[in-house]
């Protein structure tokens, strides 16, 4: 290790030990610390580690720590960033705070911002990449799903020989050859029945000769059994595959993947495919079925934190955040499975941070949803106007509805909401603004997420 | 009488980028307001445009892959498509639909993408710079201002017997330079604005359904449609 690597890198623990005792946080600063002395410090920091690189659009958090999860149950050096600190300096924050083993493999996992795939790789010879999705995000920031996958080829290319665990229901990631060996996972629960996907679906041009894909099965949005009606081109082979949806709840999901059943403490098909994920990259490091399953089956509410529940003076309100149309689109999907009466609050911002373009809500199927058994319906926000249109198109019956710009009143309508069960879906400075408001109050501590 | 109006939704699985399924959506709510029973079907590719199995189109933008594959198969629906247009068959084309209706455009990477010159509009392209943020319009026939969000690569330069949309009050509105937002061409409706369009401007979508009523039901008296009355939604 070179003397200004070294330098680097005690520069940035203490930071880190500064931070994290006196400040309770701080997981980017400390690695900006560090990669301002050494830019190539990663590349001492990674040297001998087994590196598993996470990336797509949606899924990225949650698959990330269900897979450390699993391959804890046999390695007991597994690092990771910590959520949502995807970008360069948070990624040299997670090796500079983690303790290697001296004897066994020293795995590392890392979630990974598409746009960053290619740098990071350059620091740390990932030995896997799994890719979970690309679904248009915001698309002021990255652009087509076409653009977002160069990026992340842009990295694969750079390590030929690394395996690729990919989701096999998403027709992008069988678009390009590639030298390397590929594991896919995916789907299989449903009947074969012809069909081809919703209207307003992205990504449905065959990659070999631009007609329309078909599709035998589909779990959401474009993913699924498709085939080309036109070529040869069709989802491939799976190596790892969810063979039976059981039971699906908001707050759970049972399916059986090839033999073993798993019993997951959050509901959503979007984190059936991050469990799937998390299985498959567990067994390709050799981990037994049964050892996985005890891991995913565990209710660990760090790792489900991204769907919050809190208690309100005795209402279960259920925090979610909601991003871009896929994601929103699912979480609506989870929420209609529930069979408690529940009232729903959709919480629309639109600074930089949520997206500054809010016609995404216009691809979330709210018509879906069956308002007649959800007593009260709330339309809050900056943009509480632009969500309340959206929800009256929807079927929302003035009755049954209300507007309430300011989040102050919104937590007071909620409290006074007639159902107990109450799904709040709120874009991403919503949720801060109403966490902070929670916290102020006293029903949730404030963390620094 | 039942009143019934049939929509194309062009192109619906391949340009869908900003919400564009919207429109349908709006258009199906103020219809059923005005108690018209309002249908889609889209039309993509490799199928025939019938026009006379339509009273309305919407053409939606989509993403840059996706617009130059629609721009060779539209090719063969060109004829019918200008035959609706001449015949006053009420459009919206919004973004890449709107360019597409044109005599052609430069894509980003610099490609000249031909259109169906069914309207004589042409599309440049930008360097390194896409039109984005909240625009306000005001069209000065009606009075009618409307709202939305642009985000375009695209320059658009009307032609003779175009006329905008809208003079922009706010904005960049086609091109950035000449204060023009969008395009009227007979019942052909043209516009940049995501939002969706119809959602923050229903006086847009009620006209559009009116023209559609009036052209398919020529002798029925539609004062009761007119009278709806369009709760601002912005």
């Amino acid at each position: 290790m070179s003397l200004r690597s070294s330098v680097a890198i005690t520069a940035g623990r203490t930071s880190y030990w500064f931070l994290h005792n006196f400040l309770h946080g701080g997981t980017a600063l400390p690695g900006k610390i560090t990669l301002a002395i050494d830019p190539d410090v990663l590349q001492d920091l990674a040297k001998n580690y087994e590196t598993v690189i996470i990336t797509g659009t949606n899924g990225k958090t949650l698959t990330t720590a269900l897979t450390v999860k699993a391959l804890k149950a046999k390695y007991s050096q597994v690092l990771t960033n910590p959520s949502g600190s995807n970008m360069k300096q948070g990624i040299v924050t997670a090796f500079l705070t983690s303790q290697k083993t001296k004897s066994g493999k020293n795995l590392a996992v890392l979630e990974t911002d598409e746009a960053n795939v290619e740098l990071v790789t350059k620091y740390v010879r990932p030995k896997v990449f799994v890719l979970t999705n690309i679904f248009r995000d915001q698309m002021d920031r990255y652009g087509e799903i076409y653009t977002t996958y160069a990026k992340i080829l842009a990295g694969i290319k750079l390590e030929p020989t690394a395996t690729i665990i990919a989701n096999g229901d998403a027709p992008i990631f069988n678009s390009v050859a590639l030298p390397n060996p590929i594991i896919y996972y995916g789907i299989d629960a449903q009947e074969d029945k012809e069909q081809q996907a919703l209207p307003n679906t992205d990504g449905l041009l065959c990659p070999k000769c631009q007609h329309i894909l078909h599709y035998k099965k589909i779990s959401y949005a474009n993913l699924g059994k498709y085939y080309c009606p036109n070529c040869d081109f069709k989802r491939p082979e799976l190596d790892f595959s969810v063979s039976k949806i059981i039971q699906q709840t908001p707050q759970s999901s049972e399916f059986i993947i090839d033999d073993t059943t798993i019993n997951l403490h959050i509901g959503g098909t979007y984190n059936i495919y991050n469990a799937l994920a998390a299985y498959s990259i567990a067994r390709f490091f050799a981990i037994d079925s049964s050892l996985i399953a005890t891991a995913l089956n565990d209710n660990d509410e760090k790792i489900f934190g991204r769907q919050e529940v809190i208690n309100v003076d005795n209402k279960e309100i259920t925090l979610i955040l909601v991003k871009n149309p896929v994601g929103l689109d699912q979480v609506l999907e989870m929420i209609k499975t529930d069979p408690e009466p529940f009232s729903l609050a959709v919480l629309l911002n639109a600074n930089y941070a949520d997206g500054i373009d809010t016609s995404w809500i216009w691809d979330g199927r709210f018509e879906n949803l069956p308002f007649n058994n959800i007593p009260s319906v709330l339309a809050g926000g900056e943009r509480y106007r632009d969500i309340s249109f959206r929800l009256k198109v929807a079927g929302v019956s003035d009755k049954q509805f209300m507007e309430r710009e300011n989040l102050t009143e919104v937590l007071e309508a909620l409290k006074k909401m007639p159902s107990n069960r109450i799904y709040v879906l709120a874009t991403y400075t919503a949720v801060l603004q109403l966490r902070k408001l929670l916290a102020n109050q006293g029903y949730i501590k404030e963390g620094m997420e | 009488m039942s009143l019934k109006l049939n929509v194309a939704h062009l192109y619906g699985d391949l340009l869908n980028t900003y919400g564009d399924i919207g429109n349908i959506l709006v258009l199906e709510y103020y219809a059923k307001q005005m108690n018209v029973e309002l249908t889609s079907e889209i039309v993509s590719l490799d199928q025939q445009f019938e026009e006379s199995k339509f009273d309305l189109s919407f053409f939606g933008g989509g993403q840059d892959y996706e617009q130059v594959i629609v721009s060779k198969d539209i090719q063969n629906k060109k004829e019918a498509l200008t035959s609706f247009i001449e015949n006053d068959g009420p459009m919206l084309a919004i973004c890449g639909g709107y360019q597409l209706l044109g005599e052609y455009y430069i894509s980003a990477k610099g490609e000249k993408i031909a259109g169906i010159n069914a309207l004589p509009h042409y599309t440049k392209s930008q360097d390194n710079n896409r039109f984005i943020g909240d625009i306000v319009i005001k069209n000065s026939e009606t009075g009618q201002e409307y709202h939305g969000f642009e985000n375009h690569n695209g320059m658009t330069f009307l032609g003779n017997g175009e006329r905008p949309l809208g003079t922009v009050i706010s904005g960049h509105g086609n091109n950035g330079e000449d204060k023009s937002e969008g395009a009227i061409y007979k019942n052909v409706f043209c516009s940049y604005f995501h939002g969706p369009i119809l959602a923050r401007n229903g006086e847009l979508a009620k006209r559009l359904l009116l023209l559609a009523l009036k052209r398919k039901y020529p002798t029925n008296d539609f004062t009761q449609q007119e009278q709806l009355e369009i709760k601002p939604t912005y």
